[in-house]
């Protein structure tokens, strides 16, 4: 077996070491950053699998089941958004997509071809393995949720949130710009309305991208989502706080 | 077959019908209105030549019998001078001043009439040029009377003074068709002129090929330039940014390595420098791909932009604070317009050591103003700033990371969603940046 060159796959013997790790495939045609991803990854706990092209990939996927992929856009044949294309017709296996063009024309393909995330080159170590787990922790949990996914947009009093273009429209159909934390966290209100969610959960499912993610922040948090939903005074009703315990979504969801 | 074709294609050719046409027509204009007034005599030689005319047939009568007087009376008239022969008189003198005055002449003229019988009736026309209807009567030696009856054409100058309201009118015609005629000839020549001026503005300015031959070849030209100059700006905008592009890998690869360098102050180090590579690659692309940006515009809440960088900043722990508006849609590409609020606040932060955001409507206007406390802008620099690759001294002393960027893509950006950027010195210290943009 060849471990040096790429397309390796861990051998089994290790995988069976650390049977709870989360298997994750790199695919990304240069092989230095290939290598240093295995390394990094590996350090940090996951199992990881590496591929140099599509065809590479296919061949991974077909004898080892993974939890998710690290997917590179500019890649030799196929590029990224093909293979994620390909991949979603098959599966829900979470996507990263890793692009050396950080420009939200490209993040919008991205998300609409059904990544989970996308993070601009170069990235830090800390921010790639904070979204790795975070979305792992999602699909973990996305299990059992109705966290939605795709093109399904959902409106509430007038606004409208499209979790598959990551964008939230005013009632007089504005563009609104909300931070990653903040659409995470009024994702998890609309998914949920009319129930009282506590701040630990709320934390939980907004991808805790705070460095010094507390109780604290949620409350910024929310503080800053109200008045970006303030509209003539709508938003105090929207975001309801119930004191001790979290915050309650009152406005009824519709789904289309 | 080809129809044949009278307009000149060419500008040259255009003009010249064009004035040949002119001086043509003012020519025959002139031609037909002052040859009359040249060939006519001026009055006195008129008077002599009637009286000539008078004295010869009188001369000639003399010697005719009676008979045949009519006929050579007849015979004697010409285009000018009609003359007729009969025994009476029928002619009654009017002895007004004007009848005075030519009987003078005539005798002045001729001086054989001296002494003989005239009579004179002069009639002045009603209509101009006022010509005098002059009759003479000669007594002839045997009591018979030789009558003249012609026409006393007023002086030239009268006829030229009346012809000259029409010559004026001929001549104000003349050149207001020229002018028209040049008028549609230059009518290319402007919207190139209006083009060559928008050149470098907007992104692309084609200008019709219409027009006189020339005009049009220049027209072609022009927008062949500009595709050409397209073309190379182009070719060299896709090779930095594909530069660009391709340096991130080795920055992805450098900023994971920092990740295992065990001493801490070198990783932070290390990270500090691919961040700031980063930054200027960033900005380097932003201000290459400015003019293609794929991004469509539409209605945006400017509010919630200008929250997200501030809270953004606040998380860094730096001191940034936004007052004002909670919504205000403006027509804009919300990721350029981030770009462009980010960099100013970033300025703000570096250089005045706090960014405070206030947003505005002031009428029709969106007004974001970002305030700092730092020691602001040396108003010579003020315009300059705005320059691409243009660093202040103070940012070249604290060897502050960027390529001077900064501010032309924030102006950049204002300009293609139709805002405008104004810097200004604080009275109280510090500066103020406006962006101003068209409220929704």
């Amino acid at each position: 077996m060849d471990y040096s060159g790429h397309g390796t796959i861990v051998p089994p013997r290790e995988m069976a070491t650390t049977p709870l790790a989360p298997t994750i495939l790199i695919v990304e045609d240069d092989p230095a950053l290939r290598t240093l991803l295995m390394r990094l990854l590996r350090e940090e706990g996951f199992q990881p699998l590496s591929a140099g092209h599509g065809a590479e990939m296919a061949r991974v996927l077909e004898t080892n089941t993974v939890d998710l992929i690290l997917l590179d856009v500019m890649l030799p044949g196929s590029n990224g958004f093909d293979l994620c294309r390909a991949i979603r017709r098959e599966s829900e296996v979470p996507i990263v997509m890793l692009s050396a063009r950080d420009d939200e024309t490209d993040r919008l393909i991205g998300l609409e071809l059904g990544a989970d995330d996308y993070i601009g080159k170069p990235f830090s170590k800390k921010e790639l393995i904070a979204r790795i787990r975070a979305i792992l922790r999602r699909a973990q949990g996305g299990s059992q949720s109705s966290q939605p996914r795709g093109h399904q947009q959902m409106t509430f009093a007038g606004w409208s949130l499209d979790p598959g273009r990551r964008e939230l429209l005013s009632p007089d159909g504005a563009f609104v710009e909300l931070s990653g934390a903040e659409f995470d966290l009024l994702l998890a209100f609309v998914t949920s309305p009319q129930r009282v969610i506590g701040r630990e959960r709320l934390l939980e499912m907004s991808r805790a991208r705070f460095s010094d993610a507390s109780d604290r922040s949620i409350d910024v948090l929310v503080s800053r989502l109200r008045r970006k939903l303030a509209v003539t005074g709508q938003a105090e009703a929207l975001l309801r706080t119930v004191r001790g315990v979290g915050y309650l979504f009152t406005a009824t969801v519709e789904r289309r | 077959m080809k129809p044949l074709r009278l307009w000149p294609q060419r500008l040259v050719g255009q003009v010249t019908l064009v004035l040949m046409l002119a001086v043509a027509l003012e020519f025959i204009g002139s031609s037909i209105l002052f040859e009359n007034s040249r060939i006519y005599p001026n009055r006195d030689n008129q008077i002599r030549r009637a009286a000539d005319q008078l004295v010869t047939a009188e001369n000639i009568l003399e010697n005719t019998p009676a008979a045949e007087r009519p006929q050579r009376a007849a015979a004697l008239s010409n285009r000018v001078g009609r003359l007729v022969w009969s025994p009476q008189s029928g002619l009654v003198d009017r002895e007004r001043s004007a009848e005075h005055k030519l009987r003078d002449q005539f005798r002045d003229a001729e001086p054989s009439l001296r002494g003989r019988d005239l009579h004179l009736n002069a009639e002045l026309g009603h209509a101009l040029p006022r010509d005098t209807h002059l009759k003479v009567a000669l007594r002839l030696r045997d009591g018979t009377w030789l009558t003249l009856k012609t026409k006393i054409r007023a002086a030239p100058w009268a006829v030229l003074l009346s012809s000259v309201g029409s010559a004026f009118i001929l001549g104000l015609g003349v050149i207001a068709a020229a002018a028209l005629v040049l008028r549609n000839l230059s009518q290319p020549l402007r919207a190139l002129a209006e083009a060559a001026d928008k050149v470098g503005q907007d992104a692309h300015v084609r200008i019709g090929e219409t027009g006189a031959g020339d005009l049009k070849l220049v027209a072609k030209a022009f927008n062949a330039m500009q595709d050409r100059i397209a073309g190379l700006l182009r070719a060299r905008t896709d090779a930095l940014a594909a530069v660009g592009h391709d340096l991130r890998t080795p920055l992805a690869r450098l900023r994971l390595r920092a990740g295992f360098v065990k001493d801490a102050e070198a990783r932070e180090a290390l990270e500090a420098d691919v961040d700031e590579m980063t930054a200027m690659l960033d900005s380097l692309l932003a201000y290459l791909g400015g003019q293609e940006d794929p991004e469509p515009r539409r209605r945006t809440d400017l509010a919630a932009i200008a929250m997200t960088v501030v809270d953004d900043a606040v998380d860094a722990g730096r001191p940034a604070a936004y007052v004002g508006l909670d919504h205000l849609p403006v027509q804009a590409r919300p990721v350029s317009l981030k770009r462009a609020i980010s960099n100013i606040v970033e300025n703000a932060l570096h250089y005045g050591g706090e960014a405070n955001l206030t947003l505005t409507r002031e009428g029709g206007a969106a007004v974001l103003a970002v305030e700092d406390s730092g020691p602001g802008i040396p108003e010579a620099d003020l315009a300059g700033v705005l320059q691409p690759f243009h660093r202040l001294d103070i940012a070249r002393a604290r060897n502050t990371a960027g390529l001077g960027l900064g501010l032309t893509i924030v102006q950049q950006i204002l300009q293609r969603e139709g805002g405008t950027l104004v810097l200004k010195n604080r009275p109280e210290g510090g500066l103020r940046v406006e962006l101003r943009l068209p409220a929704l």
